[in-house]
């Protein structure tokens, strides 16, 4: 493994993240943006956990989540969007995410764990600007099947806040 | 932060006019005369669901809301009473607590120290040499606001902002069957409401967001997707496959009754995913030792109510929701799942059960908020005047038990939510309903 400083300072200034790693977050972001529900979910391990707490020191265990997906759920999910009728998201929102501030938080023989910022510009009736961190736990040890996504966590700025309807993908 | 506007008191003229039998007028939704009234008669005047007696268990604990636009606070003295106070410093009008929850004896106001109990007294005024003696001896009418009129059922308070009216058993009527009902669930009678209210921003009318929590029709169309691509609904949607019934309770209370379908399927826990017995083998127990095998049965065919209480207090099954208006445009929908104290394994199915259906990205409530906006957007136009809501009218059966239809998708609770607004808008001036 290169150390950090020679992996950040020639590719990207995300210090010490693979490359393949930061790509990859930057298609899972892409493939939501642009609604392409299907390709988005093979991104999916089979031990997935996708998570929209209410609040930052939430335990999933006793506080309730706005989302709380484990694969299963993530495959209903995008079924329901892909059937058209899924109002909420017909037609789906025009989305631009920026990904920013990448972190290179945990790495152990099996996954890389990022931590970042992002900002959404989703307009469906008017502009709405969604903003937070998101923690992304990725797979890297099947080389075949490329990394693969184990956990998403969407910290929002405003999951305090009264949330209006976010039927898209986070 | 919402912005507080003092508008002139609201004209009370013609609201009956825009209530039909079968049809509502466009302007109950969108008439900014009609939500200041309406904010008046209904939310400062009547009963109003505020918070569960789970929500503050121990003395000190405490959660703020709002009834109608007024700041409350909701505390456990250390008399173990639930005061329901203005949320506002007695000296200039602070908003004197700002967290959503938590515990505490007193409350002080950072602005000049004015410090309150949490029963509301005042008991430090700082730097009092400055104050007359005078002044000083009426310190005891000082205190926070209290609400005039506090009172609970099942757990429920509810607080009334006017010291006059019905009480709160009348107001209630027929809907604490549905809180029994509810409580039949529970092997103590007591829910735990604190795993955290997902609050979900609907751009619509209140009443468009509490008339839907019992419209009947809806589901097979709004909710199309979800039977289509993850599950089969419990049992069908389609009225003339099923014994689902629909109620208006009187008072404002309605309710979608699946009583009927589940005592005829005779069947446990359809309601629950049809989840076996064995996967909750520690509530299965717990409710035996206290209810007896029979009535234990009977609990878990029954199951929860769906159940409408006017105005703001929707029993969504296994899920408690309250409504909170804004504008005549917007509302905020608060829900958490009603968890049974203890009961960790049927807990965490809960807390994954309305996270899959409800608040802002459920796989069922996104879509009601989509059409709620949709809805609202629509009734920008001015023509056709009146909304119907004539289904099922010339089927309605009168009932010891209220208005009832056989046909789930009639619109006969809408109906009696409407008669009773009516009423309350209309009432003369000093009769509170």
């Amino acid at each position: 493994m290169t150390s950090a400083t020679e992996t950040g300072s020639v590719r990207t200034g995300a210090v010490g993240i693979d490359p393949a790693i930061e790509s990859f977050l930057y298609l899972e972001a892409r493939l939501a943006d642009e609604a392409r529900y299907s390709e988005w979910e093979a991104l999916w391990d089979d031990d997935g956990l996708y998570w929209v707490p209410m609040s930052p020191d939430a335990d999933p265990n006793t506080d309730l989540s706005y989302v709380y997906d484990n694969r299963r759920r993530i495959r209903s999910r995008v079924a329901q969007l892909n059937t058209g009728s899924r109002h909420s998201q017909t037609p789906p929102s025009m989305m631009r995410r920026l990904l920013t501030n990448l972190e290179l938080l945990d790495r152990d023989d099996d996954t890389v764990t990022v931590g970042s910022n992002f900002v959404l510009y989703e307009y469906r009736y008017d502009m709405s600007v969604w903003a937070g961190r998101v923690i992304h736990r990725v797979r890297t040890t099947d080389p075949e099947r490329g990394p693969r996504l184990v956990a998403k966590t969407v910290h929002l700025v405003n999951a305090g806040a009264p949330l209006p309807t976010m039927a898209f993908l986070l | 932060m919402t912005e507080v506007e003092t508008r002139p008191a609201p004209r009370r003229n013609g609201v009956r006019d825009l209530v039909r039998p079968d049809r509502v007028h466009g302007s109950v939704y969108t008439d900014p005369e009609v939500f200041e009234l309406e904010l008046e008669r209904i939310y400062r005047q009547g009963w109003v669901f505020v918070a569960h007696e789970s929500e503050v268990p121990e003395p000190g604990d405490y959660v703020t809301r709002r009834i109608g636009r007024e700041p409350m606070i909701v505390s456990r003295g250390r008399d173990g009473k639930v005061h329901v106070l203005a949320n506002r410093c007695a000296h200039r009008g602070n908003r004197l607590c700002n967290a959503e929850r938590g515990n505490s004896t007193t409350f002080r106001c950072p602005y000049h120290g004015w410090t309150f109990k949490n029963d509301g007294a005042l008991v430090a005024v700082p730097m009092r040499t400055g104050y007359s003696e005078e002044f000083l001896a009426r310190r005891s009418e000082l205190g926070l606001a209290p609400a005039p009129r506090v009172d609970e059922y099942g757990g429920f308070v509810f607080a009334s902002l006017s010291p006059d009216g019905i009480s709160l058993r009348e107001h209630l009527g027929r809907a604490t069957g549905a809180i029994d009902r509810l409580l039949a669930l529970s092997p103590t009678g007591g829910l735990d409401l604190r795993a955290g209210w997902m609050k979900h921003r609907h751009f619509s009318n209140w009443k468009m967001v509490i008339e839907n929590n019992v419209d009947g029709y809806h589901a097979l169309f709004t909710h199309q997707s979800v039977y289509e691509a993850v599950r089969e609904a419990k049992v069908s949607h389609v009225p003339s496959k099923v014994e689902v019934y629909v109620r208006d309770l009187g008072d404002g209370h309605s309710e979608i009754d699946y009583l009927p379908e589940y005592s005829r399927l005779d069947e446990e826990f359809v309601w629950f995913g049809r989840a076996p017995r064995e996967k909750l083998p520690r509530y299965v127990a717990a409710m035996e030792e206290a209810h007896g095998p029979e009535d234990t049965h009977k609990a878990f065919v029954v199951g929860p109510p769906h159940t409408m209480i006017f105005p703001n207090l929707f029993l969504a099954e296994m899920n408690i929701m309250f409504v909170e208006p804004l504008a005549p445009g917007e509302t905020i929908a608060y829900t958490t799942p009603a968890l049974i104290p203890g009961m960790d394994e049927l807990n965490t199915r809960m807390l994954r059960r309305t996270e899959g259906a409800m608040g802002p990205a459920g796989f069922l409530i996104a879509d009601d908020g989509e059409i709620g906006a949709r809805n609202q957007l629509g009734l920008a136009a001015r023509s056709p005047e009146w909304l119907m809501l004539a289904r099922g009218a010339t089927t309605d059966v009168h009932e010891d038990s209220g208005t009832v239809n056989h046909d789930k998708s009639s619109e006969t609770p809408q109906r009696g939510l409407w008669q009773h607004w009516a009423s309350v808008l209309d009432a003369p001036e000093g009769v509170n309903r």
